[in-house]
This record gives C-alpha cells, sequence and structure tokens, in this order.
C-alpha cells in the first residue's frame, strides 16, 4: 500500500481519543444537523484567518454575561498587608522572626535568601471595615474604600513564579516562559471587536518610569496572528503609531491619494481575483477612519468638570494612570474588546510605607472612579474590571526594620485581586489566608483559575478556546484552571 | 519564501500531529532530486523558481478561489505580501537608498521617539545618522523587549521563540505604517526625485518610469491615465501650498535636492508613495 495512505488510515490511541472527546458525545446532534462533525474534526488546517471585526464562529460559547474588559494591572507585586490583608495580631508579632511552621522551607528570591533574620513586620498603614459588606480595606485607598460593595475580593490569588519577569508573563499568556498568545490577543481572536474602526485590544501605560520594565510580550500575540496584538495608546506624540500625516500633508490631500490608491488597487482586483486585494483596500479606508477617530476618542477636553472631579486632577495630564482610567471609559463605550492599563512602581523592596503611598495615591481615586462612572453609565454590568499585580509582598521585612520604615520582598503564595462589574458577584470577598498573610487558609485561586473566570464572564468555555501549533491545541490556561464559581454573580 | 505555505503547511511540525502534504508524490521526488544533486540548495531552488507550477500566472477565478483558497492545490502561481524585511528593503532599493554593503554591528533606523523609554529602565534609543538609516533590515538593532514597530505590524517575529511558520495579516495599523512612517516618507520623496531627475521630461514619462521600478512593468492606459490625473491634483494642491511642500519635502536625512521645485518635488513625492502603498508593489506574484 501506498505509505500516504496507510498513514492516512493510521488511527492512534491519542488520536481516537482526540477525535471522541469532541466526537462521540456530539455525534449524533451532528448528525441531526447533517454536519459532518468528523471531517471537521480531522482537518488539520486552522481555522481561516478573519478580517478585523471577525473572531470564531462557534463563540461565544454561551451567553456572556461582560462583553468587555478594562484590566489595571499594578505591575511590580502590590503589597496585599498595607491595601486588602487586614491582619490585627501582626501588631503584636512585630519583631519576631518568622516560624518556620509558616514558612515551611520556602526558597525565597536571591534578594532576602542570604537575610540573617526574617522580622515580621505589620502594616504601618490601619484599616478600617467599609461598605454593607464590611471588607477591611486600608486607610490607602479611600476611593476604593467607597466601592468595596462593588467589588468581589479575592485575597487567596496565588502564583507560580516569584520574580517578575516570569510572573507577569504568567499572568498575561499562561506561561513563564514567553512565546504564548497573551490573554488580550486570545480574546481577540476568540471574540473579534465590537468596533471595526478601533482595534480589539488596546494597551495604556502609566508614563513617569517604574521601578521594573514591561515587555512588547506581555500584550504579544506569540503564535497566534499577529493582527491580534495590543494596539498601544500613547500618550506622548500619536496615540497610534504612524497615525498622524507627514507634515506638510494634510487629510484632503490624503482623501485624494486613497481614492486613486483605491481605484488603482481595484483594478487589480479585478483582474487577479484575490480577496486579500478587497482586505487591503478596506485597511486602507480604516486606517483613514483610524486618522480622525482616534484622535477624537483621546481628546479629553470635552469631557464635563465633573468627570475629572471624580478621577482626579491627574486625569487632564496625559500619560497618567487617572487619564488612562477615563480613557478605558472612552475606549470601552466604543466597544473595545479588551482594555488593559499598566501601571509601574510597586516593587517596594524597601521604603515601602513611603512608595507605597504614593502609589495608592496615584491609582486610587482613579480605580474606584472608573467603577462609579461605568455604574452611572450602566455599563458596569456588562464590562468586567480586573485589579491587581503579579503577585504580593513577604510578611518578613527585606532589609533594615526600623520605627517608621521597611521593605517586602516577592510573595507568590497569596496575594490581593479584585474584579468587578459583568458576571461578578458583588460585595463578596473571597478565600482567606493565615495570620501572617503567607499561606492560604481558604478558597485558593491560581492565576489560570481566574484566567478562565475572565474568560467564563465573556461567554467562553477555557478549555475550548484553543488553536494548534506544533501539534498541540494551546490553550490561555495550558492544561488546569477552574472557573471560580464563587465570584460570579 | 516562494510559494507562501509549503508542501506540507505545518513546517513546525512534521509529526503526527502535523499536517500531511497535499503533494505526497512531488515532496516525494523533490526530495529525491535534491539527495541525487548532491544537496546543492541553488540547484533546487532552481528547479522550483524555473518550473511551470511556480511561473503560473496569479490570478484567481471565484471557482477556484472557492474550490481552494488557500492556493494548496498550486493551481495558479503563489500571490503574497512581502515579508517585514523585505518591504522596507524595497522601499530603500527602488528609491536608491538602500546601502548593500555585506556585514558590520547592527544599525539604528529611524523609530518613532520615546517607544524605549516608556517601558525600560531608562534606555533611549538615538537613531543612527548617514548610511546606517538605509541599510538593510537584516542589520536593524533588535531589542527584543520593545521590538521595531514596523517589523512587528508587517508580521516579522517577535524573536522570543523561533518562529519557523510567519503568519500573513493584512491590517490598518500597516496602511498607516506605510504611508507614514518617515522611512516611507523619505523613500518616497528620493524616489519623486527620481522620477523628475530620471524618469524623462514629462510626467507621462516619469509616471510609467516610476511604476516600472515598483512594478516591474508599464502601467496599462487605464492606470497611466488615473495616475496623471492624481499627480495634477497634487500639483494643483502644492502649488497653491508651497510652504506645506516645502515641510513635506524635508523629511529624512537624506540630502534633498535644492534645484528642484518644492511643490513639484512635493506633488511626485506623494504619487511615489501612492506608488509604494499599491496592493502590486507590497505583493509577491
Amino acid at each position: 500500500m501506498d505509505p500516504f495512505q496507510q498513514s492516512s488510515l493510521l488511527m492512534t490511541r491519542r488520536h481516537f481519543f482526540g477525535l471522541n472527546a469532541a466526537g462521540l458525545g456530539t455525534a449524533a446532534l451532528a448528525f441531526l444537523l447533517g454536519k459532518d462533525l468528523l471531517a471537521e474534526e480531522t482537518s488539520p488546517q486552522q481555522p481561516p484567518i478573519k478580517p478585523a471585526e471577525g473572531g470564531l464562529p462557534e463563540l461565544p460559547h454561551f451567553a456572556p454575561k461582560a462583553k468587555r474588559v478594562i484590566w489595571l494591572f499594578q505591575s511590580g507585586g502590590p503589597s496585599q498587608m498595607e491595601l486588602f490583608d487586614y491582619k490585627p495580631r501582626l501588631a503584636e508579632l512585630r519583631g519576631s522572626d518568622l516560624p518556620d511552621s509558616i514558612r515551611k522551607g520556602q526558597r525565597l528570591t536571591g534578594m532576602t535568601a542570604s537575610q540573617d533574620r526574617f522580622p515580621v513586620v505589620s502594616s504601618i498603614y490601619k484599616f478600617a471595615q467599609h461598605g454593607h459588606c464590611g471588607a477591611w480595606v486600608s486607610e490607602l485607598m479611600p476611593y476604593t474604600a467607597k466601592v468595596v460593595d462593588e467589588l468581589s475580593l479575592i485575597k487567596s490569588m496565588h502564583t507560580e513564579a516569584i520574580n517578575h519577569d516570569p510572573a507577569i508573563t504568567f499572568f498575561q499568556t499562561g506561561a513563564q516562559i514567553a512565546g504564548r498568545p497573551s490573554i488580550g490577543a486570545w480574546l481577540a481572536y476568540g471574540l473579534g471587536s465590537e468596533n471595526k474602526d478601533l482595534p480589539a485590544f488596546v494597551v495604556m501605560i502609566t508614563q513617569g518610569g517604574g521601578d521594573q520594565p514591561l515587555y512588547d510580550r506581555l500584550w504579544g500575540s506569540g503564535f497566534l496572528p499577529s493582527k491580534y496584538q495590543g494596539v498601544k495608546f500613547r500618550s506622548v506624540g500619536d496615540p497610534v503609531l504612524f497615525l498622524s500625516n507627514p507634515p506638510g500633508f494634510d487629510s484632503a490631500l490624503r482623501r485624494q491619494y486613497l481614492d486613486a490608491l483605491g481605484q488603482l488597487d481595484h483594478i487589480k482586483l479585478q483582474e487577479f481575483g484575490d480577496p486579500e486585494i478587497a482586505t487591503r483596500i478596506a485597511q486602507y479606508e480604516m486606517a483613514f477612519r483610524m486618522q480622525s477617530s482616534v484622535p477624537e476618542l483621546t481628546d479629553l477636553s470635552k469631557e464635563p468638570e465633573h468627570v475629572f472631579k471624580l478621577y482626579g486632577e491627574d486625569a487632564k495630564k496625559p500619560g497618567t494612570f487617572a487619564a488612562n482610567c477615563l480613557l478605558a471609559r472612552r475606549l470601552a463605550e466604543r466597544g473595545v474588546r479588551f482594555i488593559q492599563l499598566f501601571h509601574r512602581g510597586w516593587d517596594q523592596h524597601g521604603k515601602l510605607p513611603r512608595d507605597i503611598a504614593k502609589q495608592a495615591k496615584a491609582t486610587d481615586q482613579a480605580s474606584a472612579a472608573l467603577i462609579q462612572d461605568l455604574k452611572a453609565r450602566g455599563m458596569l454590568e456588562d464590562t468586567l474590571v480586573v485589579w491587581g499585580g503579579e503577585f504580593g509582598r513577604t510578611v518578613y521585612c527585606q532589609g533594615r526594620l526600623t520605627e517608621d520604615d521597611y521593605g517586602r520582598d516577592h510573595h507568590p503564595r497569596c496575594f490581593t485581586m479584585w474584579l468587578a462589574g459583568g458576571g461578578i458577584k458583588p460585595g463578596i470577598v473571597h478565600g482567606a489566608t493565615d495570620d501572617y498573610s503567607y499561606n492560604i487558609t481558604k478558597d485558593p485561586v491560581h492565576v489560570h483559575d481566574l484566567q478562565a473566570t475572565v474568560l467564563h464572564c465573556l461567554g467562553i468555555d477555557h478549555t475550548r478556546l484553543t488553536f494548534k501549533y506544533q501539534g498541540r491545541h494551546f490553550r490561555l490556561t495550558d492544561v488546569s484552571g477552574n472557573v471560580v464559581s464563587k465570584v460570579l454573580a | 519564501m516562494f510559494f507562501g505555505v509549503g508542501l506540507v503547511k505545518t513546517v513546525e511540525d512534521f509529526g503526527f500531529q502535523g499536517e500531511r502534504p497535499v503533494h505526497p508524490e512531488l515532496l516525494d521526488w523533490l526530495a529525491t532530486e535534491f539527495m541525487q544533486k548532491g544537496w546543492d540548495v541553488k540547484g533546487i531552488v532552481k528547479t522550483m523558481v524555473m518550473s511551470a507550477t511556480y511561473r503560473q500566472s496569479s490570478k484567481v477565478t471565484p471557482e477556484l478561489l472557492e474550490r481552494d483558497p488557500e492556493n494548496r492545490f498550486l493551481a495558479r502561481g503563489p500571490r503574497f505580501r512581502l515579508p517585514a524585511e523585505v518591504l522596507r528593503d524595497q522601499a530603500l532599493a527602488v528609491a536608491g537608498l538602500l546601502v548593500e554593503r555585506i556585514g558590520g554591528p547592527s544599525v539604528k533606523p529611524y523609530q518613532p521617539p520615546g517607544l524605549w523609554e516608556e517601558v525600560s529602565f531608562g534606555d533611549t534609543y538615538q537613531p543612527d545618522e548617514g548610511e546606517s538609516l538605509y541599510r538593510r533590515s537584516l542589520y536593524t538593532y533588535w531589542k527584543r523587549t520593545v521590538a521595531p514597530p514596523s517589523m512587528i505590524t508587517f508580521d516579522a517575529t517577535d524573536r522570543e521563540t523561533c518562529t519557523v511558520r510567519l503568519t500573513r495579516t493584512n491590517t490598518p495599523l500597516q496602511a498607516l505604517n506605510l504611508m507614514n512612517d518617515i522611512t516611507y516618507v523619505e523613500a518616497a520623496r528620493v524616489l519623486g526625485q527620481r522620477m523628475m531627475k530620471e524618469g524623462g521630461p514629462t510626467p507621462e514619462e516619469r509616471i510609467v518610469y516610476v511604476f516600472r521600478v515598483a512594478t516591474g512593468r508599464p502601467p496599462r492606459p487605464q492606470e497611466g491615465k488615473l495616475l496623471l490625473d492624481t499627480l495634477h491634483r497634487f500639483l494643483d494642491k502644492y502649488r497653491s501650498d508651497p510652504s506645506g511642500a516645502l515641510q513635506f519635502v524635508r523629511e529624512g536625512q537624506s540630502p534633498r535636492d535644492e534645484t528642484l521645485d518644492p511643490s513639484e518635488l512635493a506633488s511626485y513625492t506623494s504619487l511615489a508613495s501612492l506608488i509604494l502603498n499599491l496592493d502590486e508593489t507590497i505583493t509577491k506574484e
């Protein structure tokens, strides 16, 4: 027999189960629908790449609660003990050594592993209970405290990575090692865009530096086609790269130019019949529309004064976290699927009391304002807002512990995040940690669990959003992840 | 590189999870041919590009498109947008800016300011001057955490991991890049200068010249007329806006020929940019 025929008849165990997992259960249904499911399953081809507004035909898998996500990424690792994870017993334990029964032989980072002592340090900032839910929030977050009844506070987040680069890559792509698509790219690929004049995935970064760098791959498309990568909206120069016409070349001229270009491309299309040419003509037209729609979108001057009062005066300064929060709301209004803000500077190895206060001040009001603003516009019900960093910080002091100063190292075993809006149960605290905020005592939530939950809110079964690459069906949550149903509305 | 997609599409995976070849006998034949000719790479490449299959027209009928949208059966010639590096190199080459010298350290061509600063520890990107701006894209300095944007926009790999199969997308950001990036604006201006100096005395001849340089064929009458009308529109505009014209033709570091009238040069630059943005120019067919 011809070897190729032979190979096509070969069916391995893996093949058989691969077919059956998706196949047998739905075979009857497929038969009823007259759909050749088996043929589809055995086809080795990727689904064809769709136009910009695209998305996969089988998505969403079920009715979504949220249509879009705004993710306020707090890069550097905010200390849970100074912000949300209230630990009153730490005050009396202050200065005592971290017990081995708590540390359990955990391997620490190179930054503190060689310390002689690991003295426990309590938060210098006070906590109080807020809202009907009675959640404890630190005095550093007075505005967030006012919206706790809208939030699902998850105190039991944990991750696998202990350093920034792998930890943030893990959050963004589901793997610590570079090369996988980011969550926004997955969503752009799976769900497409609600607005054909804007990208499905937009990234904004607070300007003014920070203690840790960010990387293109955090919003990259990995092995997915590059059009799904995050588009950075910048606060200096063009908001989108190469958006402006060159100096001395005006918009009227661009219109004439595009008319001629379109006609010439159209002649080519008629002759050659390649649909890519039609797509290209459409993309040039979209580029032209973006030249007016993006500046209109990023121009905050027409926002009324009460909005700036809500988000804070900072919102008038381009490139601040507050301005980006306001822009995020404007992007959400226009149907951008996944909006991600990055705010750096949470990496307080030393001088934590001073620096964390600055960080909180730069982010607290605008984060809370975004929740209130979305709610007032009736958009909170279908917009999922996520707040958090890549890991937490240690209960023990890094460096010298003094009366009013201390530092904290990276801590992957527990940290706090919050979710709000579309699909999320408001006003709850999920999970708990021990008296040292070192280990989780209740309802642990792994990074893959959180990713699965975010996808669930968008109507996606995280195990079924896959892309075949190098012979494997990859997914954001790799081979794990459970939807955290307790935080769902 | 030649057909846009291999006989086995999943070039990153020739194992059981990969695709089986569309033309197994052809693949077999090519493999044995390659062996028998002493593993002569140049020879096998020549065999492929001189084949009747490769030399077919890229035209496609709706029926064929429906039966074989991705041209896996090779009933027509390949047709796909040039890869990122080739696109830039081509624009520099047709303008006559390309520096073909081989070897040497990486270079820093134009890049919008602030890209490194906004994500890094404070590294700043200082573009080079002179010939380093016009070397092949192969020599472009690559910071993986902030890759050169025009490369990434046109689907170059991010170099985070080994990539053997590139994806090919068609986006508005690519249109903005080709129209407004100083690299392409400058290439258009230098190409505009070439049109005026080397393309002959009349606008008609200059249009034929630039069309041939960019696409390898003269324009058809319909295309030539369209381009001529457009050139006249540009001329009308820039003759009434000499200061705008001067601004436009000042883009880029390469010297401008100051003996040329700025309004005329701006118009030819605009037309050259249009030619560099034609689907046919940026597509291999």
